[in-house]
């Protein structure tokens, strides 16, 4: 009773007119970004991260909230209509979605995935507000070997499972380590590789890195097929888009299914909703050969419905763990952090205790950005589509200027524009030979804290490497870790044999 | 060079065909990763630690400098061992897997705009950069693009400089002769 006692101060807080206005607009330009090809939900959160430091910290959580539900949901509204996912977490969704809307069932299948990600969502969101203070109380009996522990199992994690080469994945994570200890030193005092540059005392900001990275090297990498790479978009979708009866009693079990196996992955910091979604999809379509009737490969209803549940659970539950530990499991939970601590906010159990109502209006305002994105997005998905008449030159020409504006506008420095532009390159060069980002960005966000941590609990044992696997809670740690290691090292031998296994199973279907 | 590519009209061939780097292009990441490894175990070697306790400053670092430099050697063996396969470039007109000239024109418009930005001021300097990033993607009606990169830039301003209250700086056409 007490948290929803909270939670109810929350809506309080959260439902002022000018509240409900930054939801509204967070919403439809993070459907707007998430809806443009190759664009994601990480990328509409790393744009409008900058701008929105001139909002209140309430307003631009609560922004933030619906740009970040709105992004997923552009996401999977292309991955739909166009085939083209924005972000990894939707190409789960475009294999019975887009053979849905090619049957020319395209609104059907947008209203599956809206109220899948409702769905998912809603349960995630129940589930943060009633456990968050008790994780919050356990996070309490953590210490530095604890954190550690954490810290390096979302880099292993992350650079493991995410990426199909451990060895390019660790090497962005070493990257992104090393960006983090340009600066001083938070506990010597030390100035540590600033080559003496003022500008540098303070470390690379995140924000700079997270725009360059994410959106600027994104350009550039668009920027070198544009002219080469030639898609062709048929799919246009109009009619119906209410479900059946019949068709959401088909759904239903799916959305559930879906949910249910996102969920526990919130808390896993092993990058985000893509395991959790083709999870999913492996699930109901093994289901589905079981019938009597397998409807998988035609557009299975249920196909869709699944990881698009399971997405948003996973997305809303890690809200929920990086709110309560300060661990980000995905890129954009990462950049989510960043914005916290531009507001000079640590997520962590201390948060609870310091901005309670900072974050029960947060947790509020998750649902409401949820129902927004439901009642917008229902009747007018195929809008959205509209967006795609804006010529790509004119769209990545709007979006570096944005860059640049962001960018300027939080630091003022030329310097900060150029270090942009040098990330942005790198960016480029670690797309165009298959580096993956997401390690990039976790070891900028969580380098910090595994350095402290791990010298702290060094200090205070005078060197003894024991103090890091001296408590139960840290061998719990270490075990998960070692289980997800053996788990993506069965799926790699697994990959290796991959043909002949995927005749097997269509055989099977 | 087989006989069926013949059929097919060829395209100009790739640049370093038949050399040693064809297909290795990939070593750009291992040299990156091995310089940036470097820089931080000299670092940290040469770090003035003072009288701290272990582990100091240079700890962390130096960990990073040595993994990093041992993952860059491991990947510049992978890529020397296996170099990406070349594909078939009959009826391509491009001699790079990226384009050279569309990357050209963003990273240097993002270059100019950068340095320019203090004196050009935000609406000119922004829309210098809209204008190239636009032409590098390959639009091709520049007197079109001025007058929409200037209406983008300007509106960028009025949202957010006069609108939000961010700092952009107006440069000449503030008045700052």
């Amino acid at each position: 009773m007490d948290a929803l006692g909270l939670l109810m101060e929350g809506f309080a807080g959260a439902l002022t007119p000018a509240n409900l206005l930054w939801v509204l607009l967070g919403c439809l330009l993070g459907t707007a970004v998430g809806v443009l090809p190759g664009l994601g939900s990480s990328m509409a959160v790393a744009l409008l991260l900058p701008l929105t430091f001139a909002l209140d910290p309430t307003a631009a959580f609560i922004m933030f909230a619906g740009v970040y539900f709105g992004g997923m949901f552009g996401d999977s509204t292309m991955a739909i209509l166009m085939n083209t996912p924005g972000q990894a977490s939707a190409i789960a969704s475009t294999f019975e979605g887009h053979r849905m809307a090619q049957a020319g069932r395209a609104p059907q299948a947008l209203a599956t995935a809206a109220i899948g990600a409702f769905i998912g969502g809603m349960i995630a969101a129940v589930l943060v507000v009633l456990l968050a203070p008790v994780m919050a109380e356990f996070a309490n009996s953590f210490g530095p070997a604890e954190y550690f522990a954490l810290a390096l199992f979302a880099f292993i994690a992350t650079s493991s499972v995410v990426s199909d080469s451990v060895l390019k994945g660790l090497t962005a994570l070493v990257l992104g380590l090393g960006i983090a200890v340009v600066g001083i030193d938070s506990v010597t005092g030390t100035e540590r590789f600033t080559l003496g540059a003022p500008q540098l005392f303070d470390g690379v900001s995140l924000v700079t890195v997270t725009v360059a990275v994410l959106a600027l090297g994104e350009v550039f990498h668009v920027a070198s097929r544009a002219r080469r790479d030639h898609e062709v978009h048929q799919v246009r979708s109009a009619g119906r888009p209410w479900l059946t009866g019949a068709e959401f009693r088909e759904a239903l079990p799916a959305w559930l299914r879906g949910a249910g196996i996102g969920l526990p992955f919130g808390v896993i910091p092993a990058g985000g909703s893509e395991v959790p979604t083709f999870l999913a999809y492996d699930v109901e379509r093994r289901l589905d050969a079981r019938r009597a009737e397998p409807r998988f490969g035609r557009g299975a209803i249920r196909g869709l419905a699944a990881p698009e549940a399971a997405g948003n659970a996973t997305t809303g539950m890690a809200m929920g763990a990086l709110l309560t530990l300060g661990l980000p499991i995905s890129a954009t939970a990462a950049i989510m952090l960043a914005a916290f601590r531009q507001y000079g906010l640590q997520p962590g159990p201390l948060l609870f205790e310091r901005n309670a109502d900072l974050v029960w209006a947060l947790l509020a305002s998750f649902f409401l950005a949820m129902l927004v994105l439901l009642l917008i997005n229902l009747p007018f998905a195929q809008l959205w589509a509209k967006l795609l008449l804006i010529p790509s030159s004119y769209l990545y020409a709007g979006i570096t200027m944005f860059c640049g504006l962001g960018i300027y506008a939080t630091s003022g420095r030329v310097f900060d524009l150029l270090l942009l532009l040098g990330l942005g390159v790198l960016g480029f060069l670690m797309r165009r030979f298959g580096y993956p980002v997401a390690p990039l960005m976790i070891g900028m966000v969580l380098g910090p804290l595994a350095e402290t941590s791990v010298r702290d609990a060094l200090l205070s044992s005078v060197g003894d490497p024991a103090v890091l696997v001296s408590s139960p809670i840290t061998w719990v740690i270490y075990g998960l870790l070692a289980l997800v290691l053996a788990g993506a090292a069965l799926a790699a031998v697994r990959r290796r044999r991959a043909p002949a296994a995927d005749e097997e199973i269509a055989a099977e279907a | 060079m087989s006989a069926a590519h013949e059929t097919h009209r060829p395209g100009p061939r790739p640049i370093g065909e038949g050399t040693w780097f064809a297909g290795r292009a990939g070593l750009a990441m291992p040299a990156i990763v091995a310089a940036w490894s470097l820089f931080l175990l000299i670092g940290s070697l040469r770090m003035d630690s003072g009288d701290a306790d272990f582990p100091g400053p240079a700890f962390f670092p130096g960990i990073l400098g040595a993994v990093g430099l041992v993952l860059a050697v491991l990947q510049a063996l992978a890529v020397v061992r296996t170099p990406e396969p070349p594909v078939d470039h009959s009826g391509r007109r491009w001699r790079t897997h990226s384009d050279p000239a569309a990357l050209a024109w963003t990273v240097g418009g993002f270059f100019a705009f950068s340095l320019l930005l203090p004196w050009l001021g935000w609406i000119l300097a922004a829309a210098l950069l809209f204008w190239c990033v636009a032409w590098g993607f390959g639009s091709r009606r520049p007197g079109f693009d001025v007058i929409l990169a200037l209406f983008m830039s300007s509106a960028a301003y009025l949202a957010f400089d006069v609108g939000l209250g961010l700092n952009l700086p107006s440069g000449i056409l503030g008045g700052g002769f």
